[in-house]
């Protein structure tokens, strides 16, 4: 056995200000075998792997490859000891081309220092036709999907002969062909004996490839076991601290006269023609492969993109949608798929992202209430159980989880009709995931109207009154809660519906 | 959004085009034959005597019919300045004349004036020793000198003075300054300099400078400035102090607000580098030289002494150029 | 724990120790320094750059900024002079440098937020503009005998010069709109995340000519408040005064990035600058030695800033936590006890 572990820390400790991140870590990972980290945001997963690779120091602690004790004192050394990260978050630099990426840090120069741009254009080449990504090695990051750049990303450190792997949520923006891709990919990495270390939230996922799974809580290890032993309920049982009833809480609720709809919507080259109506407290759904539309289409809706054609009603009343203004007046809120694009203002405090959609409420007769403000962002907080140090907190320095629930509860600030929601669980843990499925019930149950955008074909089918599909800029096809299955679902979303049909 | 876009460079260049192609200001019209095409490069527009000056040049060719002046503007860059010696090489000018704005700067280029055979004049202030250049120029020793001889009989025993600077590196900057050295304070080692640093010919940077010093030295006999319109700025900071009735302050210039400032008494006395007296020596030396009369000349135009005997006749002069009202 | 709480104060109020230091520093070299006549002065020489370095912090903290200011402060100063030289109306004259900053400033405005043009190129190519207009203008020469405009900026209201009485009124001013209006929070959101916050329903154009409105009505007042303290119309004056107002907002805390920026860290940024000139000119040091230091100060003072600020905001991720740990805390004041 002791031959078998490729990587092995050993008591490692770690605090930041007023946080004990990490407290005595003990686990090792097996050549040749997928290793699975479980638990919530904020558990101590991220800056274990962060040790890992050298960006942060441990306060105390060992790290042992192959037995042999080791000191990543940076993210070149980590490198050079065969160890690779796959980020969560991903950053790049959009003006960076593909094969510029591909070889950042590590470009092949010759005895004169020049870099051997050849070798890189045909290792590129050769990296692209591999994976079948339809970009050419000069093509701008800004050009590629971000599911293409996740993949690239992946690739990247797969090629870069590595015997560890850290993924961290790899599969949060990519779609599902994908995943099979990296799946296999997994497969072929474990039988040339790479230890690989897997994040996710995704307890499907887990199940599929893990050997090992070690689930972290508040910062220590709960439990460490093979994967055969377990099953999901307990995995889950542990993270939270608490045995989770049901992971959807779908209620019944009567649905009413149709509040949103949409008909013959057009923009641009993204979509065209796309009809749909959301009932009172209905829960609606759009599925369908990243690039579908759908994210567009909800862009649209709220004012961010151009409208070439078609109308949108609320409550039976035409709008005329030229801005954001005008779909938040009407009683529209839209959570961003991008939190960091589109959702957060890092910099500020959480309490200024949280009223950031509702500042005539705080500032009226010439000045700021900041006390009213400081009480309905709290109320919030506490309806969404948002975990912030304090209202000051620059909303950066929160989980991903924590940001998403500050950005609920500033469009919950506004008391919706229509609830639009772009990814909202993405890249967030069980507890968040949870609490997000439980406000959109309630407002459901007020009798609002639900949207949610997803990839994840369990929670649209768990939450969903009705899912729409959509294929190529159009609404492929329609399916009511008895219709769901995911066949179903891939069926219309990768367009072999009209096929199977003639 | 396009539609917006190109209407504004249409704009643009309408304007342009009205102005004149950018190229400058033509003082004579019709281009006959034997007419000499002259070409000034000032230092900078923004310079208020090289505005000055370059609007004398243009008076001035009004008076020689053969010859066409263009004036360009070397923005108060080296590098523009240059590239404009170089255009006026390139676009057939019979003479070049140079208002450096760095005198080192400008030499080579200078140089490659007279290399292409063409009249070359430096001017405001020269640049030295050119072999086959001529120059017309002030001299600022003797402009700083006129005002330090008087000092030496005003200034009082053991007297506390602030020294307002131009730019260093400045010609004449630095040789009004040597002016004031060894005509001055080596003759009068009573003085003590309290204060003395660089106000860049700029009356705010002069203003503060002053500003500190009163609060620093309090009492101070004299203002010795290289120029007027640092001179204005002391002026300006203890005009309502009565404790600075008895200041002395020396400027050089003679700017329209010097010569008002010294005929109300406030001020003492400027020497008048005269943009009319310098741009006629000019148009008389670059016409001597385009008609063979004579291969070189270097000449200076002669220094006027302003006090508040004689301030009133120049107070006159600025009013008939409309820059003093009444 | 009172040694955190300690330095959360210092964290907090960081650029006023800088000031504070500064004060103590130079009283110790010169004991004018804090007499009330040296006071008013500095707070005079102050008064343009700092009522500039306001316009500059909102648009930098809105994600833009203004190359231009100086210019067009000439260019306004000197047709203010000019106009109150032909009509003799004080009112009219500050009329028209208001008017005069504010179009150039919605000139800015117009090529930023319509064509998302930098700010950095549109002011840049204003700047040169305002400029060449003022020379234009004037021929290059000052105009002079400004007679009783000059009071503006030389004449006291009571015991304090009206320059200052300005300054005051556009700190409160400036104060209020960044902090009690829902302007002041759209521009701290703009230059923050501008995607999110046309996201969140914020009329990002329309701040944005709004911000840059603020910057004229400033460069504006600037102008006349130059032109009458210097008594003549200098159409090649404030050269630079752009950079002044930007090195005062730096100074002050403001983030480059953009998002982050008070008036108060503006204003006291400011005053270092001010202090700095002030008591090299009273020990007499050179005015290219001063150029030197100040340099050295700013990249110090902005050096401090960011090594603070980015201790300020630790990763905390649950508060729960935090306060269960409070206690084990306290008795582990030593760190990396257990190793």
């Amino acid at each position: 056995m002791g031959d078998d572990i490729k990587l092995r820390v050993s008591k490692i400790e770690k605090s930041f200000p007023g946080v004990k991140a990490l407290d005595k870590i003990d686990f090792t990972v097996r050549k040749g075998t997928v290793h699975a980290l479980c638990g919530e945001n904020g558990a101590g997963k991220s800056t274990l792997m962060k040790i890992i690779n050298g960006i942060y120091k441990p306060d105390a602690g060992e790290i042992f490859i192959d037995g042999q004790p080791v000191r990543i004192k940076d993210p070149i050394k980590a490198r050079s000891l065969g160890i690779a990260m796959i980020a969560q978050e991903l950053n790049y630099v959009p003006e960076m081309s593909v094969e510029e990426n591909i070889f950042l840090g590590r470009l092949p120069v010759d005895k004169l220092g020049r870099v051997k741009w050849k070798e890189v254009r045909e290792k590129t080449v050769k990296l692209l036709q591999e994976e079948h990504l339809p970009y050419k090695p000069t093509d701008k990051l800004k050009m590629l999907t971000t599911s293409d750049i996740q993949m690239l990303e992946i690739m990247k450190a797969i090629s870069n002969d590595a015997s560890i792997i850290v993924m961290d949520e790899p599969t949060s923006s990519i779609t599902q062909k994908e995943v099979e891709l990296l799946f296999k990919k997994i497969e072929i990495l474990k039988a040339k004996g790479c230890a690989i270390i897997y994040i996710s939230h995704k307890m499907d996922e887990v199940f599929r490839i893990a050997d090992d799974i070690t689930v972290f809580r508040d910062g220590t290890v709960v439990k460490s076991m093979q994967a055969k032993d377990t099953n999901i309920d307990e995995v889950i049982a542990l993270m939270v601290g608490r045995r989770m009833e049901n992971v959807y809480p779908k209620e019944e609720i009567e649905i009413g006269e149709p509040l949103l709809e949409v008909e013959g919507l057009k923009s641009g080259q993204l979509f065209e023609d796309v009809s749909f109506h959301v009932g009172k407290g209905e829960i609606v759904g759009f599925a369908g492969l990243v690039g579908a539309g759908r994210t567009e289409v909800m862009r649209t809706l709220f004012g961010l993109e151009h409208i070439d054609a078609g109308k949108v009603k609320v409550h039976g009343k035409e709008l005329s949608i030229k801005r954001v203004s005008d779909s938040t007046k009407a009683g529209m809120v839209m959570l961003s798929e991008d939190r960091r694009r589109y959702g957060i203002i890092p910099m500020r405090s959480v309490r200024e992202n949280a009223s950031l959609s509702s500042l005539e409420k705080f500032f009226y007769g010439g000045f700021a209430h900041r006390k009213e403000e400081e009480k309905t962002v709290a109320k919030y907080f506490e309806k969404m159980s948002v975990k912030t140090p304090s209202q000051e907190t620059p909303i950066q320095s929160l989980s991903g989880g924590n940001q998403q629930k500050v950005l609920l509860a500033k469009w919950m600030m506004r008391d919706p009709e229509v609830m639009i929601l772009d990814e909202p669980t993405r890249g967030i843990d069980v507890g968040a995931k949870f609490e997000i499925y439980k406000l959109m019930t309630e407002v459901a149950q007020a009798g609002k109207a639900v949207v949610m955008v997803s990839s994840e074909l369990p929670e649209l089918i768990g939450m969903c009154d009705r899912i729409y599909v959509m294929n190529q800029g159009h609404i492929a096809g329609e399916l009511k809660r008895e219709e769901f299955s995911q066949e179903a679902i891939m069926v219309y979303a990768t367009g072999t519906h009209s096929i199977i049909q003639e | 959004m396009k539609k917006y876009l190109a209407a504004f460079m249409a704009l643009a260049m309408a304007a342009t085009a009205l102005t004149g192609c950018g190229g400058g200001e033509t003082a004579t019209d019709e281009t006959s034959g034997d007419v000499y095409k002259v070409a000034y490069i000032a230092r900078a527009q923004s310079d208020s005597f090289a505005a000055w000056l370059a609007n004398e040049m243009v008076a001035a060719a009004e008076e020689y019919p053969d010859i066409e002046l263009t004036v360009f503007d070397g923005q108060a860059d080296d590098a523009k300045e240059n590239s404009a010696i170089e255009n006026a090489i390139a676009n057939g000018f019979d003479a070049v004349i140079v208002q450096p704005n760095n005198g080192e700067a400008q030499r080579p280029y200078v140089e490659q004036v007279v290399a292409a055979g063409l009249v070359a004049i430096t001017t405001n202030s020269r640049i030295a020793d050119i072999e086959g250049a001529s120059s017309v120029d002030a001299d600022p020793y003797k402009q700083a000198q006129v005002n330090a001889e008087l000092a030496l009989e005003q200034v009082p025993e053991n007297a506390k003075v602030v020294v307002l600077n131009g730019p260093s590196g400045n010609f004449h900057a630095d040789e009004r300054r040597v002016a004031w050295q060894e005509v001055f304070f080596d003759a009068r080692p009573d003085v003590t300099i309290v204060g003395e640093d660089y106000a860049n010919w700029n009356k705010d940077e002069a203003m503060a400078l002053m500003e500190d010093w009163t609060i620093a030295h309090g009492d101070i006999d004299a203002v010795i400035s290289m120029n007027d319109n640092m001179a204005a700025g002391a002026l300006e900071v203890v005009k309502d102090n009565d404790m600075y009735d008895d200041l002395l302050v020396y400027g050089v210039d003679g700017t329209a607000e010097a010569c008002l400032l010294i005929e109300e008494g406030r001020m003492t006395s400027t020497c008048l580098q005269s943009a009319i007296d310098l741009a006629a020596l000019n148009l008389e030396t670059v016409h001597k030289l385009l008609t063979g009369e004579e291969t070189q000349i270097d000449t200076d135009i002669a220094e006027v002494l302003i006090t508040q005997d004689n301030a009133a006749e120049y107070v006159e002069m600025y009013r008939e150029r409309g820059q003093i009202t009444d | 724990m009172k040694n955190s709480k300690a330095s959360q104060l210092m964290t907090k109020y960081s650029i006023f120790f800088v000031l504070l230091v500064m004060i103590i520093i130079s009283t110790l070299m010169n004991p004018n320094f804090l007499s009330g006549r040296n006071l008013t002065n500095i707070a005079v020489q102050l008064a343009v750059g700092t009522i500039l370095a306001y316009g500059e912090m909102v648009l930098i903290v809105s994600g833009l900024l203004d190359l231009s200011s100086g210019a067009v402060l000439a260019l306004a100063g000197v047709l203010s002079v000019s106009v109150y030289k032909t009509t003799g109306n004080l009112l009219l004259a500050i009329i028209v440098s208001l008017v005069v900053a504010i179009i150039f400033n919605m000139i800015n405005a117009f090529f930023v937020a319509n064509f998302a043009m930098p700010a950095f190129i549109v002011t840049l190519a204003t700047q040169m503009a305002a400029r060449g207009l003022a020379l234009l203008y004037t021929s290059g020469q000052n105009i002079l005998q400004i007679g009783s405009y000059a009071k503006l900026g030389q004449g006291k209201l009571g015991p304090i010069p009206i320059p200052v009485i300005f300054m005051i009124i556009a700190t409160i001013v400036i104060a209020y709109i960044m902090n009690h209006t829902k302007l002041g929070r759209s521009f701290y959101a703009i230059g923050g995340n501008e995607e999110a916050s046309i996201a969140s329903g914020i009329n990002v154009v329309k701040s944005k000519y709004l911000a840059f409105l603020i910057n004229g009505v400033l460069v504006g007042i600037a102008g006349v408040l130059f032109m009458a303290r210097v008594n003549a119309g200098l159409p090649n004056g404030a050269v630079g005064y752009e950079m002044e107002g930007l090195t005062a907002a730096i100074v002050g805390g403001t983030s480059f990035s953009g998002g982050v920026g008070t008036t108060s860290g503006t204003l006291i940024g400011s005053f270092i600058i001010g202090c700095l000139n002030n008591i090299m000119n009273l020990k007499g040091v050179d005015s290219y030695i001063q150029q030197v230091v100040k340099g050295c100060i700013i990249v110090a003072a902005v050096l401090y800033d960011t090594r603070f600020k980015n201790k300020k905001a630790p990763k905390v991720i649950l508060q729960k936590k935090d306060e269960n740990k409070e206690d084990t805390e306290k008795k582990e004041e030593a760190p990396a006890a257990k190793a």
